[in-house]
C-alpha cells in the first residue's frame, strides 16, 4: 500500500542507466545577467571543469541563457546535477540535466568502459576486459583520471572558455583560442532537443538518494584545495559579461539617458544642474518692434508647451511606480 | 538496515505482481530497474528473481514496460553472476528484439546490454549477422546518443570483416526498418 502511495507520487517514471548519464551537463534558466563566472565557480565545487560555455543558439527562456559544462569525472557530474537541478541562483530556478548528445564517439566509449570497471571493482571481480583496443588508448586518460578530479589541471579549466561568441575583449580571444582550437567546434553543431529525460531526474535522485550516494563509496568530499581552484578561476578569467547582457546594459543606458535629458529641459528650481549648460536659443533682433514681440510670443509659446511635454513624460514613470523598481531588480 | 532493503525490495516485486493497474506496474518497474543501477541490490534483486521478470518483460506489449525492463538489464548485466544469468536464460535473443523497437530509449539500453554481455562465448550470438547491419544502420541515425553507441560497437565489439559483410548485405536490401522515433 505504502509503495503504490510512493510510486505514484512521481508521476511518470524513468528507468536510468548509463545511456542517460553523462560528463556533460546542461544548464537552463540561467539570468542573463552576465553571471557566468559565478555559475562556473558554483558547479566546480562540485569537480574539476573540462570546459564549458554559453550555448546561444539554444532554446531559452527570456532573459535566460543556458550554458553546457563538462566535467572532468561523470561521478562530479552526478554529484553537481543533483545538487544544483531546481537551485536557486540569482533569483531564477536552474533546471540541470546530462546532455550526453554532447558526447564524442571516444567519451561514449570511455564512459561505457568506465562503468564496466566499475562495476567489476564492486563486485570485486577482476574481470579481464575482453577488449585489448580499447585498453590502449584509455590508458593514458584513465591514468589521469585515476585520481578524482585532479586539481592540477583546474589552471587549464578556467581557461577553456570557448565559446567563439562570448569574448568581450580582444585579449581574451587570444588568451583563448590558443587552447581551444582542438575542440572549438565538435560539439556544437547539432543541438537535438533532449528533454524527455530531465523533468523526472529529481524525482529518481529524491527517492534513490541513499542509493546514489553509497555508489562511488570512495566518494568525492569537496576537497580541501577548492579555495585555490576559486582563485584560479578568478586569474583566469575576469569578469565575464555575455552579449544578451550587454544589449540589455547597453538599451538601459540609452534609456536613462533619454530620461535624464528630458528632465534637463522641465525647469526645476530645486534640481542642480551640473556642467556646462546648453546653448541658449539666440534671440533674433527681427529689425521691427512689432515683429519681436510676434517673435518672443511664439518663442515663450514653444517653450510652454516643450516643457508641459517633458513634464508629462517625467511625470509617467513617477506615476507607475512599480515598473522601474522592477527593472532595477533585474539589476543586482 | 540491509534487511530493510530486501523487504522494501521483497515488497516491490509483490506488488508487480499483485496490482492490476498499468500505472503501477510501470511504476514499480521502473523502481527495480532504478535500482538494478546499484550493485549493493544485485545480491537482493537475484534473491527475488527480478532477472526473470525482466527477462519476461521483454516479451510485453506495452512499451513502456520493455523500455524499463530491458533498462534494468542494461543496469545489471555488467556484473558476472548476472551476465552468465541472462547468457543461460537465452535472454539475448529478447534483447536483440528490442534493437527494432521504435522506442530510442528501448534501443539504446538493449545497444550497450548487448555489448556488455559480449564474452568469447556469447559473441557469435550478440554480433550476429543481422545485429551488426542493425548497428551499421543506427551509426547512421541523426540521434547522436544513438550513433555514437552504434559505432562503438562496430568499431569495439566487430572485427572490420563482420561489418564488411553487413555492409555488402545491406546493400542489396535498401529497404530498411525504420530507425527508432526520437
Amino acid at each position: 500500500m505504502n509503495i503504490l502511495v510512493y510510486s505514484f507520487f512521481f508521476f511518470s517514471p524513468q528507468v536510468y542507466t548509463i545511456n542517460l548519464e553523462s560528463r556533460y551537463l546542461l544548464i537552463q534558466g540561467v539570468p542573463a545577467l552576465g553571471v557566468m563566472k559565478e555559475l562556473i565557480e558554483q558547479f566546480a565545487l562540485y569537480g574539476a571543469i573540462e570546459e564549458y560555455h554559453a550555448l546561444d543558439e539554444y532554446p531559452a527562456e527570456q532573459f535566460t541563457e543556458v550554458y553546457l559544462i563538462k566535467f572532468q569525472k561523470l561521478q562530479c557530474a552526478r554529484v553537481a546535477k543533483k545538487k544544483m537541478d531546481e537551485r536557486s541562483f540569482f533569483g531564477s530556478l536552474l533546471h540541470v540535466c546530462y546532455a550526453p548528445e554532447f558526447e564524442t564517439v571516444q567519451e561514449t566509449r570511455e564512459k561505457l568502459q568506465d562503468r564496466r570497471k566499475y562495476i567489476a571493482k564492486a563486485t570485486n571481480q577482476r574481470e579481464c576486459f575482453l577488449l585489448k583496443k580499447i585498453e590502449g588508448p584509455k590508458k593514458t586518460v584513465s591514468k589521469n583520471s585515476e585520481h578524482d578530479c585532479p586539481w592540477s589541471t583546474s589552471g587549464s579549466c578556467a581557461a577553456s572558455n570557448w565559446d567563439p561568441s562570448c569574448f568581450t575583449s580582444s585579449h581574451r580571444v587570444s588568451h583563448n583560442t590558443g587552447y581551444a582550437s582542438g575542440n572549438h567546434n565538435q560539439s556544437l553543431l547539432a543541438f537535438p532537443q533532449y528533454d524527455n529525460s530531465c523533468a523526472e531526474t529529481s524525482g529518481y535522485f529524491g527517492q534513490n538518494t541513499s542509493l546514489t550516494l553509497s555508489v562511488h563509496p570512495g566518494g568525492h568530499t569537496p576537497p580541501t584545495s577548492l579555495m585555490q581552484r576559486t582563485v584560479l578561476i578568478d586569474n583566469g578569467v575576469d569578469r565575464f559579461m555575455p552579449r544578451t547582457t550587454h544589449l540589455q546594459e547597453r538599451k538601459r543606458k540609452r534609456e536613462e539617458g533619454n530620461k535624464f535629458s528630458l528632465i534637463g529641459t522641465s525647469v526645476d528650481s530645486t534640481e542642480v544642474i551640473i556642467g556646462p549648460q546648453l546653448p541658449q536659443v539666440p534671440k533674433v533682433d527681427m529689425d521691427d518692434d512689432s515683429l519681436n514681440t510676434s517673435a518672443t510670443l511664439i518663442r515663450n509659446k514653444l517653450k510652454e508647451v516643450a516643457d508641459s511635454v517633458s513634464r508629462t513624460s517625467v511625470q509617467k514613470p513617477e506615476s507607475s511606480s512599480a515598473k522601474p523598481l522592477v527593472k532595477q531588480r533585474r539589476r543586482i | 538496515m540491509e534487511l530493510g532493503r530486501l523487504e522494501y525490495l521483497q515488497a516491490l516485486v509483490t506488488e508487480f505482481q499483485v496490482t492490476d493497474s498499468p500505472e503501477a506496474k510501470e511504476q514499480v518497474l521502473a523502481n527495480l530497474a532504478n535500482f538494478a543501477y546499484d550493485p549493493k541490490n544485485y545480491e537482493y534483486l537475484r534473491q527475488l528473481q527480478v532477472l526473470d521478470l525482466f527477462l519476461d518483460m521483454l516479451a510485453e506489449d506495452n512499451e513502456t514496460l520493455v523500455e524499463f525492463a530491458i533498462g534494468g538489464l542494461c543496469n545489471l548485466c555488467l556484473d558476472k553472476t548476472n551476465k552468465d544469468y541472462i547468457l543461460e536464460a537465452n535472454g539475448v535473443e529478447s534483447i536483440i528484439n528490442c534493437l527494432s523497437s521504435s522506442n530510442e530509449e528501448t534501443v539504446m539500453s538493449a545497444v550497450t546490454t548487448l555489448m556488455y554481455l559480449t564474452t568469447p562465448q556469447s559473441r557469435q550470438q550478440t554480433t550476429a549477422l543481422p545485429v551488426v547491419e542493425c548497428m551499421l544502420r543506427f551509426s547512421l541515425s541523426a540521434s547522436r546518443r544513438l550513433s555514437n553507441l552504434a559505432t562503438v560497437f562496430l568499431e569495439d565489439y566487430c572485427t572490420p570483416l563482420q561489418v564488411e559483410e553487413a555492409r555488402n548485405l545491406s546493400k542489396h536490401t535498401a529497404v530498411g526498418i525504420p530507425l527508432p522515433k526520437d
